[in-house]
């Protein structure tokens, strides 16, 4: 790491330590929550980014551990061999073990049939989970108390927040040291060329057993964390959602970077934290966002933000593209979230129980009464989302023509 | 015996119907070498647009139209997106699908509500085909297996007999030498993906009538089509027959066995302890029945990594 960036990522972990005075307790809550995401996706990269492996069921790790943490803790009482601030290594146990059998299994075979297999493990562990009351809890779920442990009372926000800064600040520390190892570049080497890994003397399958088992530890460390600030677990943590969530952060981010994953988590998660008021279909925002970024950003916002910096001192920047290009993609944001949340509101089952007999009521967005059956309700998200695609179009035609000519 | 004869009915069109979803998968999958995640998505969509079209143009014309424009919609992702992150890689495109998966069950959740749809079968088609012992057999599902076996029948002579079907065939193995025979290759891969979305639409449009209709319906046939092709071999037809077969006769005949770890202990007189320790061990299998096609996936993976019928890599 550059002496740059160095400084860039301590000024960060600087801000995150004095975060919780600076912002109130609804947002101290929401950055616990981008912490956590933000070490789920950095173990989930470390997986699917460097060695190369898509997994779609990382969250049967961060299930499992979650759950560990809350045994732990009913267990512990946050005394003897685990206070705690310790809960978390019981995540970090479990996330291990697990990590060594389902690795063991599904880096047998390579490529798709991995990412099948992952999402089948999880799946089975989805399904089982409702029938085994005594360690999942049921459909209640389990849940547990933190108890005072070191002096600490765990009671406030503020101390949880920086219990699980800690533990995220370590954790993805240990991730990124471990790039260094020469355990990881093999781990590149894995994703490079697995053949030649293996003319190499490498035990390739060892290799993908332990690269998982080390992404599965660290993302029952996550969901340990996870179970630490809730106080519960319950089995809807199996949930296909969350291993859907993992991958689309970590992918929006950008996985060819080490720090984009968390990144790609950590604004994600804030989005959906601000906007869980105002819309139910994030996931349907965050769907189509990593659509567009896969389409038109293969390497992810951060590392195309990357690709950029290192590459601007060669290209020089044509402000005017980037400006019209930029006001093309906010009309088409505006158009598309327009018709989502009027479709959404339209929709909705509580709209349909307000309709009586030939009375459409109007919905309410933005401030504004919209009906139904009105042209403008309709023109006005089309007429955006057309104008964005148009002038985009248009700025690409006519950039391309200016390199033509040069 | 005459339950187990059910039992063996019901797994057999389950299966045929996994087939119908899982063939179109294999198809594409061994045709580009793209894994298409939102295959079983367009089997939502089959199910989702025959309920909605139904109410209009009646059941025949929906269950027939509803794929058609499924398979429209598959051909239309194909050319505007997949062709364009093609250059990406083949882990790209398995991720843009991905995404798209997660956009519909969305788009599906945004329009018909996080719930059950009311799609049901209709009137004229509700009655017993036969009758066994007492049990009445539905004709619906007879029918759900006529048509699936119907596709194979359609699908399976234009592979082999027809002019399309060796351009097709030979396209998997040589896509260059074809193109360079003077076919036009994007075209057939085109026409592979539409053809596979239409067979995943039918069969939604099918079976949404008889099995539930909701936004998740994607997402649980989607893992066991992932599991009945790492079963059979990805990119074998014949391995996804016998796969899906086996999966749904499996399943199917579980759901009435009521047998646990516990009371298998009890020959070796292990059982009273394993009943103490309770959790896994006493689980029945029948409650347990939808985890089975996983353990059978992962017996196979042990036994024969490259599936049943599957090319060693």
């Amino acid at each position: 790491m550059t002496l740059k960036r160095s400084l860039l990522v301590l000024a960060v972990v600087a801000v995150l330590a004095v975060l919780p005075y600076l912002v109130s307790e609804s947002m101290t809550n929401a950055a616990i929550q981008m912490l956590i995401a933000a070490l789920f996706a950095s173990a989930f990269s470390l997986l699917c980014g460097q060695a190369g492996m898509l997994s779609f069921g990382h969250a049967a790790y961060f299930g499992l551990g979650s759950f560990a943490a809350v045994h732990a803790m009913n267990a512990f009482n946050g005394e003897g061999l685990l206070p705690t601030p310790l809960i978390p290594l019981a995540g970090a146990g479990i996330g291990l073990l697990a990590g060594i059998g389902a690795g063991w299994f599904s880096t047998k075979r390579a490529g798709v049939y991995f990412a099948m297999i992952t999402l089948a493990l999880a799946e089975l562990l989805h399904a089982l989970a409702p029938h085994l009351k005594d360690t999942f809890g049921g459909e209640a779920g389990i849940s547990s108390f933190r108890m005072a442990a070191w002096g600490f009372d765990f009671g406030s926000t503020i101390q949880v927040y920086y219990l699980v800064l800690a533990w995220v600040v370590g954790s993805i520390l240990l991730l990124y040291l471990l790039t260094l190892t020469p355990f990881g570049r093999l781990t590149l080497g894995l994703r490079e060329n697995t053949h030649r890994l293996r003319f190499l003397g490498y035990n390739t399958h060892a290799l993908g057993t332990a690269v998982f088992t080390i992404s599965a530890m660290f993302a029952g460390i996550a969901g340990s964390l996870q179970a630490v600030n809730i106080e519960a677990a319950n089995y809807v943590v199996f949930d296909a959602g969350i291993s859907t969530t993992v991958v689309l952060n970590s992918f929006i981010g950008g996985v060819g970077t080490f720090f984009g994953p968390a990144i790609g988590a950590a604004v994600m998660t804030f989005f959906g934290h601000v906007t869980s008021d105002m819309t139910r279909t994030w996931l349907l925002y965050q769907g189509l966002i990593f659509v567009l970024v896969m389409m038109f950003l293969p390497r992810g916002i951060v590392g195309e933000a990357a690709e950029w910096l290192k590459n601007r001192k060669s290209r020089h920047l044509a402000i005017g593209p980037l400006f019209f290009r930029l006001a093309g993609l906010v009309l088409i944001a505006f158009g598309a979230i327009a018709a989502i949340e009027l479709a959404q509101r339209f929709f909705s089952s509580d709209y349909k129980a307000t309709v009586s007999l030939g009375n459409w009521p109007p919905v309410t967005f933005l401030g504004r009464e919209w009906l139904p059956f009105a042209a403008t309700t309709w023109i006005v998200p089309l007429a955006l989302l057309g104008a964005g695609v148009a002038l985009t179009l248009i700025v690409n035609r006519h950039t391309a023509k200016a390199a033509g000519e040069a | 015996m005459d339950q187990i004869l059910f039992a063996l009915l019901n797994g057999a069109i389950y299966g045929l119907l996994l087939f119908m979803v899982s063939a179109g998968l294999t198809l594409i999958f061994g045709m580009m070498g793209v894994l298409n995640f939102a295959h079983a998505s367009f089997y939502m969509l089959g199910a989702y647009l025959a309920y909605t079209l139904q109410p209009l143009t009646g059941f025949w014309l929906a269950i027939i139209l509803a794929p058609l424009i499924v398979a429209g919609l598959g051909i239309l992702v194909e050319r505007v997106i997949l062709r364009r992150v093609h250059a990406y890689g083949h882990a790209h495109e398995l991720l843009v699908t991905f995404g798209l998966s997660v956009v519909i069950a969305e788009i599906i959740k945004i329009f018909y509500g996080n719930f059950p749809v009311e799609y049901r079968v209709p009137a004229e088609l509700q009655f017993s085909a036969f009758e066994i012992g007492g049990g009445s057999y539905p004709f619906y599902r007879l029918f759900m297996g006529g048509v699936a076996l119907m596709m194979f029948a359609l699908l399976y002579l234009m592979l082999t007999r027809t002019r399309i079907g060796i351009v097709v065939r030979s396209a998997i193995y040589r896509p260059r030498m074809v193109e360079a025979l003077g076919h036009n290759v994007p075209m057939v891969f085109m026409g592979v993906f539409g053809v596979g979305a239409f067979l995943a639409g039918l069969a939604g449009a099918v079976a949404g009538a008889f099995y539930t209709t909701n936004p998740n319906m994607a997402l649980e046939l989607g893992v066991m089509v992932f599991v009945v092709v790492v079963v059979g071999g990805l990119g074998s037809l014949g391995g996804a027959m016998i796969a899906s077969l086996l999966i749904g006769v499996v399943t199917s005949l579980a759901v009435g066995v009521k047998v646990s770890i516990a009371s298998l202990l009890d020959f070796i007189g292990l059982g009273d302890l394993a009943r103490d320790v309770g959790g896994i061990f006493v689980l029945e299998l029948s409650s347990v029945a939808a985890t089975l096609p996983f353990f059978l996936m992962l017996l196979v993976l042990l036994a024969r990594p490259s599936g049943l019928l599957g090319e060693k890599e």
